[in-house]
């Protein structure tokens, strides 16, 4: 049985006139790392301090690792840990400082959290920059600190806006790598972001935020299902030179194939029509050096449920 | 309520704060000017013959009175922007989703406000010691004047910690925090010396002189020069009477009950020279406080016929005993308003939040 770290049913809040989110419905599953996507205002941050047990939600219902936040916010917050957009450190602490401080805070003993933050420097790399105060720290330095401080009490719940952004490409990659040891721990991680290649590398499945509502299961299946462009790149050929080739061992009209620098660009309207093209390429003998998909799927979602929904107000 | 948690969001508190260099400089401006306050009350006390022997009590009052003026001067700008600042710089938020809960973290902060406070009077000490040794200092005095300096310093960090929590921008609160400090120290004064004198009574004097001789003799009924204090020969006029306003103080003097150095004056067991008179401020604030609590005579008379009285006025040691004190019911209402505003302060802070003070965001 696979039981939901968090789930949320039908949640709603809006500050005076403003909703920011008016219904929002989704699980979280245990053991597996959720996306949350959306445009900015989308209700991600919002959703997340709900989430987090910061803010009450004006109806519906939440569970955190089984526990209500509104009813019982100790015991959720015992169990998860938020990493906030807003980079608050405290300027003129050390990271040593700042881990120890925040686990006092979770309750541990002196000894214990001094041992947690040398074992979370290590975790997320801040280990040469212990005793560096937290407003020397570069944007993405103090991102791994957030990351840092929202681990310290080992919570079975992770709840991260915007983790990627300002990081380097190594720390993305260590940040991906954590994030999946997290979730094979048996833990839950919710993750929203921005970046969605980023993203696509990372999450086990993902849940779409319009305008401050869930998108359902069947939209984004539909979305998803929608036609989308590959990139073809043939091994040394140029595209213009090549794409009459292509075109031919596809069965195109060679004036309606676009060419993008290097690529040319090859619509299908599913993966398995994708998968035929390739094969129909490689039997006519064209030497295919690349052939992927030309947006992620995360992506390519997310797009169209945008110009979807823009075509319908 | 978990003490290992609220002493480390003051811990927090505590070590931004050491961390600066302006709070250094703070600290050695105080410094400077107890110095400078410190040698004048020496030259100013020293000089007082009648109180020779008590020299350090005068002294040594100035400089706990200079610290309170000080800390009040200070102390806003510590705790006045404790939680709406902390929410400006996205720090609130990391606190308040561990297992800190609401009071912990407004606890901590008045705590961390209160030390921070605190090392004024610290710096104050080495002068305190100063003054004993000038002698004449009373051990009584020193524990009760200094509990109240503690105290007050609290109070008025709990003031700032709660209006920071009440109103969304630091600045604005800040200034609030300001504003009732001053209500308290200055706005009690106003209210004191303006509601007196509105309220003021009709009161009639009554006056009898004595005739003279164009020489400046008194005319004596027997005809003789020399009737100086002898009611039964002077030739008397009649009597005059004239009428005019007195202020009544009486009737408002409890406004000045929650005036910190009232309170700090009043609390403290006064201590009078040999003719009842004051030796040191808190007894001369107290002397003031307190004569304002007796009703004024509506109806004197002066009467140059009348044999010398021996005079009736009464000394501040007499007036402290025929009064109240009142610097319990002033510290009670103190502790009211802080009490009230960290109230406010916590329903608006506490999480998971429903309303957010307009203007804000939890993270």
């Amino acid at each position: 049985m696979v039981t939901a770290g968090i789930t949320a049913v039908d949640v709603r809040r809006s500050f005076g006139g403003v909703h920011a989110v008016r219904g929002v419905t989704l699980a979280a599953p245990v053991g597996a790392v959720t996306g949350l996507v959306g445009p900015n205002g989308a209700g991600k941050t919002t959703l997340l301090l709900m989430l987090a047990s910061l803010l009450a939600p004006d109806g519906g219902s939440i569970r955190i690792a089984d526990v209500d936040p509104v009813a019982d916010p100790a015991a959720a917050r015992s169990r998860l840990g938020w990493m906030p957009d807003a980079l608050g450190a405290w300027p003129s602490l050390t990271v040593r400082e700042t881990l120890a401080i925040t686990a006092r805070l979770y309750d541990l003993d002196r000894t214990a959290a001094a041992r947690r933050a040398e074992e979370l420097m290590d975790e997320v790399g801040l280990r040469d920059l212990a005793d560096a105060h937290a407003r020397v720290l570069s944007r993405g330095q103090k991102q791994r600190l957030g990351l840092a401080r929202a681990l310290v009490h080992d919570p079975s719940v992770l709840l991260l806006d915007e983790p990627a952004s300002g990081l380097d490409p190594q720390a993305r990659i260590d940040l991906r790598g954590l994030l999946r040891r997290f979730a094979a721990a048996g833990k839950t991680v919710l993750i929203s972001s921005h970046i969605l290649a980023e993203l696509e590398e990372v999450v086990d499945d993902a849940v779409f935020l319009v305008d401050g509502a869930t998108v359902s299961a069947e939209r984004v299946a539909e979305a998803a299902g929608r036609s989308r462009t590959w990139r073809v790149r043939v091994a040394g050929a140029d595209a213009k030179a090549a794409v009459l080739q292509v075109a031919d061992a596809l069965g195109l009209d060679v004036a309606r194939v676009p060419v993008d620098r290097r690529d040319i660009l090859i619509p299908f309207a599913s993966e398995d029509d994708a998968a035929r093209g390739l094969r129909a390429l490689v039997t006519a003998g064209v030497a295919i050096a690349e052939f992927s998909a030309a947006t992620g799927l995360l992506e390519h979602t997310f797009l169209d449920l945008g110009s979807s929904d823009g075509a319908r107000s | 309520m978990n003490a290992a948690r609220l002493w480390a969001v003051a811990r927090l508190e505590l070590l931004q704060r050491v961390r600066t260099v302006s709070w250094y400089v703070l600290l050695g401006v105080f410094a400077l000017l107890l110095v400078g306050v410190t040698v004048l009350s020496f030259l100013a006390f020293g000089g007082m013959a009648s109180t020779g022997d008590q020299r350090g009590a005068g002294i040594y009052s100035t400089i706990v009175v200079v610290t309170l003026l000080l800390v009040v001067l200070v102390s806003p700008t510590l705790s006045g922007n404790s939680l709406n600042g902390d929410r400006d710089a996205a720090t609130l938020a990391p606190v308040q989703v561990t297992l800190a809960r609401t009071s912990e973290i407004l606890l901590g902060k008045v705590l961390a406000a209160w030390i921070t406070g605190l090392a004024f009077a610290a710096v104050a000490a080495p002068f305190l010691v100063i003054a004993t040794f000038a002698g004449g200092v009373d051990p009584v005095v020193v524990l009760v004047s200094l509990v109240v300096l503690v105290a007050e310093i609290g109070i008025i960090a709990a003031i700032g910690v709660g209006l920071s929590g009440i109103l969304a921008r630091p600045l604005f609160s800040v200034a609030s925090t300001y504003l009732v400090v001053s209500a308290l120290v200055f706005g009690t004064l106003i209210a004191f010396g303006l509601g007196g004198t509105a309220l003021s009574s009709e009161a009639t004097t009554t006056y009898r002189g004595m005739q003279y001789n164009a020489d400046g003799s008194p005319q004596c009924s027997d005809g003789s020069t020399d009737c100086w204090n002898d009611p039964e020969r002077m030739v008397c006029g009649e009597p005059e009477q004239s009428t005019y306003n007195v202020p009544r103080f009486d009737r408002v003097w409890w406004v000045l009950a929650a005036n910190p150095f009232v309170i700090l004056a009043d609390a403290t067991p006064a201590e009078y020279d040999r003719q009842g008179y004051p030796v040191d401020l808190f007894g001369q604030i107290t002397a003031g406080v307190r004569g304002s609590q007796i009703a004024p005579d509506l109806d004197t008379r002066y009467d140059d016929c009348a044999a010398v009285q021996p005079d009736a006025g009464l000394t501040p040691a007499e007036i402290r005993d025929a009064t109240v004190p009142s610097w319990f019911v002033g510290l009670a209402v103190q502790l009211l308003i802080a009490g009230a505003l960290l109230f406010g302060a916590w329903s608006r802070t506490k999480t998971p939040a429903r309303a957010l003070p307009p203007g804000t965001r939890i993270a």
